[in-house]
């Protein structure tokens, strides 16, 4: 455990003395400065429109906060896997994950330690995006309900954590950094799809199916994003992005421990 | 200080190290020799900790590799073939997380990051990042790394290759006072096929010929009488008829 934080902190600096942190900030701030600013404007849009149906559901978390975290959940899909991809690759392409190796720390700490820079820098991303919302509380009227803008935003935070779990695990596989990139991308967008196929298996009409069914909708990441996104927080779903942090993260040191047995 | 017990590594039915084994007392310095792909670097490898073995132990400083890693990679520095290194950390930065990851307390590491900096000539590149400077000074903050928490016994895989004449010389001079018993007495072992570089610093040579351990004596005891390192290593590397098939290559790039 005490080497976690060495190993972090340097993964960390390396990120801004190289230019990956400032191209994600930068590409991050654009994107949601500009969804923020055509979500707003379709939100007063619909409020000078006086349309009936949007009064009655005129608030903004709906018309604001949930569409735009949605939309910034597939941006993260390809946005993470980019932060993540040099995890390991780059260790092995400096021969430092020799050293790394024949020194006196835990592969957990090796893992774990990349794993929270990467984390340091989703988090950061987050705090990004919460500035922006926070305009909507300094200024709109009525501003979103706050404990819903939290659930979305901790949705978003959670899945993108796994993300970085799943990117850490491609790029402890792989020498080369971009198959830690694509194949992490997909990973993650198979995982955003997978419930998309789950009604297929219930058409069978089996038990089994059904069961399978409900197994790969489990496993896809959408419908727990979609509930705490809304605003409805379940151990469920929170139990769920535990798991696809953990898992991958496991077999990533799995991953890196086997150059000791292979 | 390190017992190499009866070391085999195989990759499928190509052996790369075939029941090696040596034994090396505290303050020795011994070159690791023999023709390129004969299986030094597969045992360095296997010594500090990063591969396997397929059979048989070592015991660095009394710790089994493989069943107390973490102590006996704590009594190691090792320099790898190509030097670890982080090009866009500058030096006191690296060594500064090298002596982390090596146990070095927080109280100690700041003397310990620049008495290595002081013994390797790093003290004016201390601010300068590492991808920047030039492969001298590379190979010697690699040198730096393996020392800086003063381990009992030093693994360096061709710490001179491709340095020029006066690098090697400085390298060579930094070795030799190491293993001086007023610079702590540094166990060593240095691979090398340089045999020049045996005779200027080593005092025992360990041979090693297609994974086989074929020679192990005294440099003295080569050189008695008139006798050439040199002429011992062909006498040794021919001792089997010479391969015309290509040498298998079994050390994996990790």
């Amino acid at each position: 455990m005490r080497h976690i934080g060495a190993i972090a902190g340097r993964e960390l600096r390396s990120y801004f003395v190289s230019p990956v942190a400032y191209a994600v900030l930068t590409m991050w701030a654009v994107v949601v400065g500009f969804f923020f600013v055509a979500l707003v404007g379709f939100f007063l849009e619909a409020q000078r429109s006086g349309d009936p149906r949007a009064l009655t559901e005129l608030n903004f978390h709906v018309y604001v906060v949930e569409p735009m975290v949605q939309t910034l959940w597939i941006i993260l899909m390809m946005l993470v896997p980019g932060l993540t991809m040099g995890l390991f690759t780059s260790e092995k392409a400096n021969g430092t994950h020799e050293l790394l190796l024949t020194s006196p720390i835990s592969i957990s700490d090796y893992v774990i330690g990349k794993f929270l820079a990467a984390a340091a820098m989703v988090t950061l991303l987050m705090a990004l995006l919460a500035a922006y919302i926070g305009f909507l509380f300094a200024f709109g009227a009525p501003p979103p309900e706050g404990p819903q803008t939290a659930a979305a935003l901790g949705a978003l935070w959670l899945v993108a954590l796994s993300n970085a779990a799943i990117g850490c695990l491609t790029s402890a596989l792989t020498r080369s950094p971009l198959i830690a990139y694509l194949s992490a991308v997909v990973v993650v967008f198979l995982l955003f799809l997978l419930s998309v196929v789950a009604p297929a298996a219930s058409l069978g009409g089996s038990v089994a199916l059904a069961w399978a069914g409900d197994f790969v909708r489990w496993l896809s990441s959408n419908p727990h994003f979609m509930d705490l996104s809304s605003g409805l927080v379940e151990t469920k779903a929170l139990a769920y992005f535990a798991f696809m942090i953990v898992v991958p993260l496991v077999i990533a040191k799995t991953a890196v421990e086997s150059v000791r047995w292979r | 200080m390190i017992e190499a017990r009866g070391i085999v590594k195989r990759y499928g039915d190509v052996a790369a190290v075939d029941d090696v084994s040596f034994s090396i007392a505290a303050g020795e310095v011994v070159g690791f020799l023999g023709p390129n792909g004969a299986g030094k670097t597969t045992t360095m490898r296997i010594l500090t900790g990063f591969l396997p073995a397929t059979d048989g132990t070592a015991l660095i400083d009394g710790h089994d590799i493989f069943h107390e890693a973490i102590a006996a990679r704590r009594a190691i520095g090792y320099l790898p073939e190509t030097p670890p290194l982080y090009p866009e950390m500058d030096v006191a930065g690296y060594l500064t997380f090298v002596a982390k990851l090596k146990d070095v307390p927080r109280s100690k590491r700041k003397a310990a990051v620049e008495r290595a900096m002081e013994r390797c000539g790093l003290a004016d590149v201390r601010r300068r990042v590492i991808g920047a400077l030039s492969k001298g000074y590379r190979q010697r903050v690699g040198i730096a790394q393996a020392i800086v928490h003063e381990p009992k016994v030093l693994i360096l895989d061709e710490p001179t290759v491709g340095l020029d004449p006066i690098q090697i010389r400085e390298i060579r001079q930094l070795l030799v006072s190491l293993a001086s018993a007023q610079e702590g007495g540094h166990t060593i072992v240095l691979s090398t096929h340089i045999l020049a570089e045996v005779e200027a610093i080593c005092r025992r040579v360990i041979l090693i010929h297609r994974g086989k351990k074929v020679l192990d004596a005294p440099l003295e005891e080569i050189t008695a009488n008139g006798g050439r390192l040199e002429d011992a290593f062909t006498r040794a590397t021919l001792r089997e008829e010479p391969a015309l098939a290509p040498e298998p290559q079994p050390e994996v790039a990790a």
